[in-house]
């Protein structure tokens, strides 16, 4: 413990701080979501920990970091949140350089970062099984069926105003939409053109249905006043376009195609037509927060609709677990007890993915609406919890209570009905309520199976308002408060109302 | 009325109750005295089909408990709407008025309507000196309110018989005087009781038989005038 390696400390410390760019002045640190998948960055079936990424935007954040003269380094991230990485210092934990992960050109993210040239031209395609029977979009608008996308992409937002909200169902894993739409459970899915030409290769029973549409650019979004290395970047860009290495690289991964043609010679400055470009913030409901509050209403509406349907199923089925448990038979008391403990002891997401991704994978009579599915999961998830509950409250009572209605003649059953269980009640109001309003705000876990309920929908709008962030958040909180705390005054009522005090009532 | 037959009862190797047999006559009031852990209150369970025993038999009137197996659910049923129960601790549902505690029995064990059962009950209540307490909840009543309640609830399914287990002992000196009024009263109308009991100074006036247990076996068995006669043995529990 002398000074010495302190000071020698200090002042290396100094010297990061002073002169961040010393420090790692050499790395290209790119922020991406890996979890995104195939053919973006991903790794092959079979791959290790240890083994690396690849995918095209790999090789390309190889190939710009090489024309910059530096390494490339990939940092990973949430897909949404990877643009609020450019806000904080590129020498901090996670900190980058660029994003480049699949980001539109998007008029509110320019607002806030500087964009780069596009590197990519993307549409949406439509796939369908391979004996689906619509041939293209307005055939399917036509029919009936669901299409699911990746929640809060543009893809989404275009399903929406083209098939209606109704028939549209979010997910923020594309590997289980594209299963579903395998497995017959939807009837189509709006992809991004790179994904979509992967499942399809990866799929034979699937297929792309029309051409794609609603074109749009890949940009890399980098920090505002960043101005040398978005020149830098824009240069490599264009320069990869006009030798044919991106070329190379984009047939490597099955991506290459006519509009990246386009793209090439726009670069190279032979191609006349540009692509119109400009709807795409306008139909994400971008500008004001007074347009999106009827969204998140409807949302909340969903959020309402799944706990008032699902916690009564919890109720009761939790009174009855936890009334076998007390008073029943010990053969039945044993397993109810191991259900309660496996159903509490697991996660609800895990369980809410068991009902509706695999229970129909093993008996095709389960394959469940979305909400029926969240309904009856949260009610099952829950359920163990309010069996908890009551049966403290059961055990609460003293033993004297039954004996004393026995004593007067009644069934067990009876005087479980009219003397032991509304005591209980009493008792539980407390903490039930605690589990409802818990799981008002659990329901937010049932946008993993396609419900778009007010989290999803504040992430949806979020992801395409970067402008309107904090105005957002409030009000999607406030939302939740304003729904839950009208059950904290009726539960207060209703344990005044049942109170053992109080001579009348 | 209530015949005990040869009953013996064991908690594991604890013997509570030894081959005790005793009647309970119509109309007649009997006491069950003797020092704690004697068996008394466990005889009085017995009785009443809260507890199962390993020997022996209980009857009343026509239905009959055997020790040595469960009691069927629907003996034990027919059974209790002969025989009620006042508890030491009173036992009142606390979710419920003075009034609904007393209707409980007929309308939830009898199935009468509530317009035949109500202005029975408020006649029980007034009877046991509370017919100003109809609505008051439990937790609003004194302990001997609350034990005249139970009193009324218990006579409210019309028991032949009532089984007191330590009716006073959880009271102070003036509400037990309360509620050995009410008590007396009931015995005065005729009505059979078996009660449990420490307050012997007390039971003397209302009992007309006195058995003592100790240890599990009854050791007298006789007129109250015999049990607290000069060298009685009731005599010596007092001392």
């Amino acid at each position: 413990m002398t000074r010495t390696p302190h000071a020698r400390a200090a002042a290396a410390l100094a010297v990061l701080l002073l002169f961040p760019a010393l420090a790692d002045a050499q790395e290209l640190r790119w922020g991406t979501d890996p979890t995104g998948g195939a053919p973006f960055v991903y790794k092959p079936p079979g791959a290790t920990e240890a083994d690396p990424y690849i995918g095209f935007e790999v090789e390309l954040a190889d190939y710009l970091a090489k024309k910059l003269g530096r390494t490339s380094v990939l940092v990973d991230g949430l897909w949404k949140s990877l643009p609020e990485l450019l806000d904080k210092p590129r020498t901090g934990e996670k900190g980058i350089d660029i994003v480049l992960n699949g980001y539109e050109e998007r008029d509110d993210l320019k607002a806030k970062y500087a964009a780069t040239v596009p590197y990519y031209v993307y549409r949406l395609a439509l796939i369908a099984r391979d004996d689906a029977d619509f041939r293209d979009w307005g055939d399917l608008k036509a029919k009936a069926g669901q299409v699911g996308v990746l929640g809060e992409s543009a893809a989404a937002v275009y399903a929406k105003r083209l098939f209606g909200e109704g028939r549209v169902l979010e997910s923020d894993d594309v590997e289980n939409v594209v299963g579903m739409v395998k497995d017959g459970r939807l009837a189509a899915t709006v992809q991004d053109g790179p994904a979509a030409a992967h499942f399809v290769k990866k799929y034979p029973e699937l297929r792309t249905v029309g051409t794609g549409r609603q074109p749009g650019y890949y940009v890399i979004y980098l920090r505002k006043g960043d101005d040398r290395l978005r020149a830098q970047l824009d240069q490599a860009i264009q320069d990869g376009f006009a030798d044919g290495t991106l070329q190379r690289i984009y047939r490597k991964y099955g991506v290459w195609n006519e509009d990246q043609e386009w793209l090439a010679h726009r670069y190279t400055g032979t191609w006349p037509v540009p692509i119109d470009q400009e709807e795409l913030a306008a139909e994400a409901g971008g500008g004001s927060i007074r347009k999106l509050i009827p969204q998140l209403l409807k949302a909340a509406g969903m959020t309402v609709l799944l706990a008032v349907t699902s916690f009564p199923l919890a109720m009761l089925a939790g009174m009855l677990v936890a009334l076998v448990r007390v008073y029943g038979p010990r053969w039945l008391g044993v397993p109810l007890g191991v259900y309660v403990e496996v159903i509490r002891g697991t996660p609800l997401l895990l369980q809410l993915y068991v009902i509706f991704y695999m229970l129909p994978k093993a008996l095709p009579a389960l394959a469940l609406d979305p909400l029926y599915a969240g309904i009856i999961g949260l009610a099952i998830n829950y359920s163990a919890y309010e069996a908890e509950n009551y049966r403290a409250g059961l055990r609460a009572i003293p033993r004297g209570q039954m004996e004393a209605a026995l004593s007067l003649g009644m069934t067990r059953l009876t005087a479980l009905r009219r003397i032991i269980v509304p005591q209980a009640f009493r008792i539980v109001i407390p903490p039930v309520t605690n589990d409802f309003i818990a799981l008002f705000k659990d329901t937010s876990v049932c946008s993993v199976i396609l419900i778009t309920e007010l989290t999803r929908k504040y992430n949806e709008l979020y992801n395409f308002n970067r402008d309107l962030v904090v105005e957002l958040a409030v009000l999607t909180a406030g939302l939740y408060l304003v729904m839950s705390y009208p059950l904290a005054l009726l539960a207060g009522w209703l344990e005044r109302r049942t109170g053992t005090h109080g001579g009348t009532r | 009325m209530i015949r005990v037959s040869n009953l013996t009862k064991s908690y594991g190797s604890t013997r509570i109750l030894d081959d005790v047999s005793l009647e309970v006559r119509q109309g007649e009031v009997t006491a069950l005295v003797g020092p704690s852990g004697g068996g008394k209150s466990t005889l009085l369970r017995c009785i009443n089909g809260l507890e199962d025993f390993q020997a022996g038999e209980v009857a009343v009137g026509d239905v009959n408990l055997v020790g040595g197996r469960p009691h069927p659910t629907a003996d034990l049923l027919r059974l209790r709407k002969r025989v009620g129960m006042v508890f030491q601790q009173f036992h009142l549902f606390p979710h419920m008025s003075a009034l609904q505690n007393v209707l409980s029995g007929p309308l939830y064990a009898l199935g009468e309507s509530r317009a035949a059962a109500e202005p029975r009950a408020k006649a029980l209540l007034e009877r046991v000196g509370l017919g100003h307490k109809l609505d008051a909840r439990p937790a609003n009543l004194s302990g001997g309110q609350q034990q005249r309640v139970a009193i009324a609830r218990a006579l409210a399914v019309n028991p032949a018989a009532i089984l007191f287990d330590e009716p006073t002992s959880a009271l102070d000196p003036q509400m037990a005087k309360e509620v050995l009024a009410v008590m007396r009263d009931l015995a005065e109308d005729g009505q059979t009781m078996a009660i449990v009991s420490h307050d012997l100074a007390s039971i003397s006036r209302i009992a007309h038989t006195i058995h003592i247990l100790e240890r599990g076996r009854v050791v007298f068995s006789g007129p109250v005038e015999q049990a607290f006669g000069d060298d009685g043995p009731a005599r010596r529990l007092m001392d």
